[in-house]
C-alpha cells in the first residue's frame, strides 16, 4: 500500500514538473483562470455606473459563481488531455505501464497531478475575483474565516471531481485531439447548470446544496448574497463530492485495464 | 532464461497469438522473427508482463510463485527489462531526469540509482546530452535514452522489438556491439524483428512465427538445413509458407 502510494507520489511529481515545464498550456490555464475575474471587473464597471449598487451585485455574484466552478474545470484540463490521451498518442503509456507499477498507481499518480492544477486554477480566479471585487467597491458579505472555511470544504473538493472526470475522458480517448473534443464540452457542464441556476431560480430545491456541482453554485452564491448557510451543508457536500470523485476515478483505473489501451489504435 | 508454453492471445475476438512456446537462454540473442501482424510484439507484450495470455504460461528466470505458478506479470517485470516499438520518452524531461523517473518507479534506492543512472549514460555514451531536454532528438538519441531506461536495473533478461527501426548505420552497429557484449556477460536477449539481415547478423537462434504459430527454431543455420536451402531469406519464405503451416 505504501509503495502503491510511493508510486504514485513519484508519478505525481512527475507530471507536475512536466505540466509547469510545459509554458503554453500554463499561460492558457492562468487566462481561463482570470477570464471570469476579468469579465466582471468590466460589467462591475458598467453595473456601477448604470444599476442600483443591489441589483449590480446579484448579478456579479451570479456570474462569479459560474466562473468559478468553470475555472476549477479549465485548470486542469491541458494536463489531463497530456497525461493519458497524451501519452497515449505519444506512445509513452506502455513503457511506464512496464516498470512495476499498478495501473491504479497511475491514475491515482495522474489525478494528484491534475488535482494540483485545477486547484491552482481554481484558487487563481478565486483571488482574482476578491480584488476584482475589492477594486470595484463591492462590499463581499461575511468574510470572515468561520464562514469561509466550510465554503471552501465544498469548493475546493470540485477540482478534485473535475479532475476524476477529465482523467476518464482522457483515458477513454484515442489521442488528443479526441481528448480535447470531449473535456472542452465538459467544460459546458458547471456553465450550462449555472446558467439554468442562474435563470431559473424556481428550480432551486434544498437538496440540491448536497448535490456536487449543483451544490457549490448555490452555496457561492448565498455566500456572495449574504444568506446564513448551515455548517453541515458545505461538509456534506464536501464529502459527497470527494466520494463522486473516488467512484470516477475507479471508473477509470478500470478502463486502463484494458487491453485496447496497450494496443494503441 | 524466458520460457514460453502454449501462450495464446486474441484481442477484439481476432486470434493474434495462438500456440507459441519457445525457450531464450542466458548468453543467447534469440530472435523472434515473423513477418508484420505474425504475433511478435503481443508475444513480447505478456512477457514483460503488458497483457494477461488468456492461456499458457510464461516463466522468466524459472521463478515461480508459492504455489509453483509462474508468478503475477508485476513480478516478471523485475527481471525484465523492454524495449519495445514505443520509445516512450517524456520530451520535457532531460535524459537523466528521464531515466531517474523509471528508476524511482522501479523502487530503485537512491545511491544505487544514480550509480546506475552514471553506468548507462557512459555505456550508451549519452553524456553529451544527459542534461539535455529530449525534445528535438535524432531517433537514435530517442532510441538511446530509451534502451537506456530498458538496462537502468541491469535486467537479467532484455526484450527488443524492432529497435533499429528509423537508426542510421553507425547507429545500428553500435547497438549491435552493445547487445554483443550484454550476451556476453551472460544476458538472455529476446530481439524481435522482420529484418532478415539484422537476425542474421546478430542472432544466436531464432523462432519463426506465423500467423501466432511457431513454425520452425533453431540457429540461422539448422533453419537452413531444415528448408532445404542456403540463405536464411529463403528458408523463412519457405517455413512460413501457407502450403506448409497446412
Amino acid at each position: 500500500m505504501n509503495q502503491a502510494m510511493n508510486q504514485a507520489l513519484t508519478i505525481a511529481h512527475k507530471e507536475i514538473i512536466d505540466g509547469i515545464r510545459d509554458v503554453r498550456s500554463i499561460v492558457a490555464s492562468l487566462f481561463y483562470a482570470l477570464m471570469g475575474p476579468a469579465v466582471v471587473g468590466l460589467v462591475s464597471i458598467a453595473t456601477h455606473a448604470n444599476t442600483k449598487p443591489e441589483s449590480g451585485a446579484l448579478v456579479l455574484t451570479s456570474m462569479m459563481a459560474i466562473f468559478t466552478l468553470v475555472a476549477a474545470f479549465v485548470g486542469g484540463m491541458n494536463v489531463a488531455m497530456d497525461t493519458v490521451a497524451g501519452e497515449r498518442e505519444r506512445r509513452s503509456l506502455l513503457p511506464l505501464l512496464l516498470n512495476l507499477v499498478s495501473r491504479r498507481s497511475v491514475v491515482l499518480g495522474k489525478w494528484l497531478a491534475v488535482s494540483f492544477f485545477a486547484l491552482a486554477g481554481l484558487i487563481v480566479n478565486v483571488l482574482g475575483f476578491l480584488l476584482v471585487l475589492a477594486k470595484a467597491g463591492f462590499h463581499i458579505p461575511a468574510f470572515a474565516l468561520y464562514t469561509w472555511l466550510p465554503i471552501a470544504m465544498g469548493l475546493f473538493s470540485l477540482p478534485l471531481l473535475a479532475a476524476s472526470i477529465q482523467l476518464l475522458i482522457s483515458t477513454i480517448s484515442r489521442g488528443v485531439k479526441e481528448a480535447q473534443t470531449y473535456l472542452s464540452l465538459v467544460v459546458f457542464l458547471p456553465m450550462g447548470i449555472g446558467m439554468f441556476l442562474v435563470f431559473s431560480p424556481a428550480a432551486k430545491q434544498a437538496w440540491l446544496t448536497a448535490v456536487p456541482l449543483v451544490g457549490q453554485q448555490l452555496q457561492m452564491e448565498a455566500l456572495m448574497n449574504g444568506r446564513q448557510i448551515a455548517l453541515v451543508e458545505p461538509i456534506l457536500l464536501g464529502c459527497l463530492t470527494v466520494v463522486l470523485a473516488v467512484v470516477v476515478l475507479l471508473v477509470a483505473a478500470g478502463r486502463l485495464q484494458h487491453d485496447e489501451i496497450i494496443y494503441g489504435n | 532464461m524466458i520460457t514460453t508454453h502454449r501462450l495464446a492471445k486474441s484481442f477484439d475476438g481476432r486470434p493474434i497469438v495462438r500456440d507459441v512456446s519457445f525457450d531464450a537462454p542466458d548468453g543467447t540473442i534469440t530472435g523472434l522473427l515473423g513477418a508484420n501482424g505474425a504475433g511478435k510484439t503481443t508475444t513480447l507484450k505478456m512477457i514483460c508482463g503488458a497483457l494477461q495470455p488468456e492461456s499458457g504460461s510464461i516463466f522468466v528466470d524459472n521463478a515461480v510463485d508459492e504455489t509453483g505458478a509462474p508468478g503475477d506479470p508485476l513480478s516478471r517485470q523485475h527481471r525484465v527489462g523492454a524495449l519495445l516499438d514505443h520509445m516512450g520518452i517524456y520530451s520535457r524531461l532531460t535524459v537523466r531526469e528521464n531515466l531517474a523517473y523509471f528508476g524511482r518507479l522501479r523502487r530503485m534506492p537512491a545511491e544505487l540509482l544514480e550509480e546506475r543512472i552514471e553506468s548507462v549514460i557512459s555505456v550508451l555514451r549519452l553524456e553529451a546530452i544527459a542534461d539535455r531536454r529530449t525534445k528535438g532528438f535524432s531517433q537514435g538519441e530517442r532510441m538511446k535514452t530509451a534502451l537506456g531506461r530498458a538496462l537502468l536495473h541491469s535486467p537479467q533478461n532484455l526484450l527488443l522489438d524492432e529497435p533499429t527501426n528509423g537508426l542510421d548505420i553507425p547507429t545500428i552497429r553500435a547497438l549491435r556491439d552493445l547487445l554483443r557484449r550484454l550476451r556476453d556477460s551472460g544476458t538472455c536477449i529476446l530481439y524481435s524483428s522482420h529484418v532478415l539481415d539484422e537476425v542474421r547478423a546478430l542472432c544466436d537462434r531464432v523462432v519463426i512465427i506465423a500467423e501466432g504459430r511457431i513454425v520452425a527454431q533453431g540457429s540461422p543455420q539448422e533453419l537452413c538445413s531444415q528448408a532445404e536451402t542456403g540463405s536464411l531469406e529463403e528458408a523463412f519464405i519457405e517455413l512460413t509458407s501457407p502450403a506448409r503451416s497446412c
